[in-house]
């Protein structure tokens, strides 16, 4: 199968956005505000945390804010040399950070990190770990949530049973990330239509 | 109701390298945009990060709500359209309108002979 026509090809896994269950995004944002928009998402790899961010911020926007996005990974734990004194210095009211991967930081630069964020209006990030910051959101998945996400991204004819979604679940420990990685590689082995 | 249209001309779909390729781009908005663009691009889709590359565009200034108007870009030598099983790229034009960013697109292939290059697996 050609990578365009692939369902798990990377354009159709990002319109899968983040699913909020047991809450609206009205009681979402609310829990934040209660929080005074210091919060963290929490969850592995693999839960939807960064797509969470993502869609949190244009909900923010709308509430006024400038959303300020800053991502670390395992790639790039560290900020370039220079860059947050420069963006620190930039930082106004209404600006809210939101940093994915907050998780890579060492002890002191978080530490560093979050005072110099108090001259903005806020802060939230993804973490693998609780602590960081008050957790606005345990992000977590399940052999449901992965079908449902299938259900989105194959046709009604090509949908796994669903004893083949919960061992794709449990072989990747709940990382849908990977389950979908999987897929793909499944689907790019079937012969061209 | 906001609508983007956007044709190549005789709904030509397939190209060789350094062809002129010709349009049209309709819009029918609620109020007239600031200005409004008509981009060439080439993009990646498939496993990994898409990658995108505006190669020219043609800038529609001053222009009402709605309105028809043509365009023209000479293609460049590179990249040729490909299809692979881990990443595939293909070409656009795309209409995008300001500053609200609604856009329509549509994609084709630019190649030799105008057939795109087709990948073979590796075992």
């Amino acid at each position: 199968m050609r990578a365009r026509d692939n369902p798990f090809s990377s354009d159709r896994v990002l319109r899968v956005r983040y699913r909020l269950h047991g809450l609206t995004w009205e009681q979402f944002l609310a829990r934040l505000a209660h929080l005074r928009f210091r919060a963290a998402i929490v969850g592995p790899d693999g839960t939807g945390k960064t797509t969470l961010l993502e869609d949190l911020e244009s909900r923010l926007a709308a509430l006024g804010f400038t959303p300020k996005p800053l991502r670390l990974d395992e790639d790039h734990p560290r900020f370039p040399p220079g860059f947050e004194r420069e963006f620190f210095a930039q930082l106004r009211a209404r600006d809210l950070i939101l940093l994915d991967g907050a998780e890579q930081m060492s002890r002191w630069n978080w530490w560093r990190f979050q005072r110099r964020s108090l001259r903005g209006d806020g802060l939230v990030i993804t973490s693998h770990r609780f602590g960081m910051l008050p957790t606005l959101l345990e992000a977590r998945t399940s052999p449901e949530l992965l079908a449902e996400v299938l259900e989105q991204l194959l046709d009604t004819a090509a949908q796994p049973g669903f004893n083949q979604t919960q061992r794709l679940f449990q072989k990747h420990r709940g990382n849908l990330r990977n389950v979908l990685r999987e897929l793909y590689d499944q689907h790019a082995a079937l012969p061209h239509a | 109701m906001n609508q983007l249209r956007i044709g190549l001309r005789d709904e030509r779909k397939n190209f060789q390298p350094g062809d002129e390729i010709t349009g049209a781009a309709g819009w029918e908005l609620e109020k007239a945009p600031e200005s409004l663009e008509v981009r060439l691009l080439w993009f990646t889709r498939g496993k990994g990060t898409e990658d995108v590359a505006v190669v020219n565009t043609v800038r529609f200034e001053h222009p009402q709500a709605a309105e028809a108007r043509p365009f023209h870009f000479q293609l460049p030598p590179a990249p040729y359209s490909f299809s692979g099983k881990l990443i595939s790229l293909l070409w656009a034009v795309e209409l995008v309108a300001l500053p609200k960013k609604q856009s329509a697109r549509v994609e084709f292939v630019m190649a030799p002979e105008g057939r795109e290059v087709v990948l073979p697996s590796v075992s």
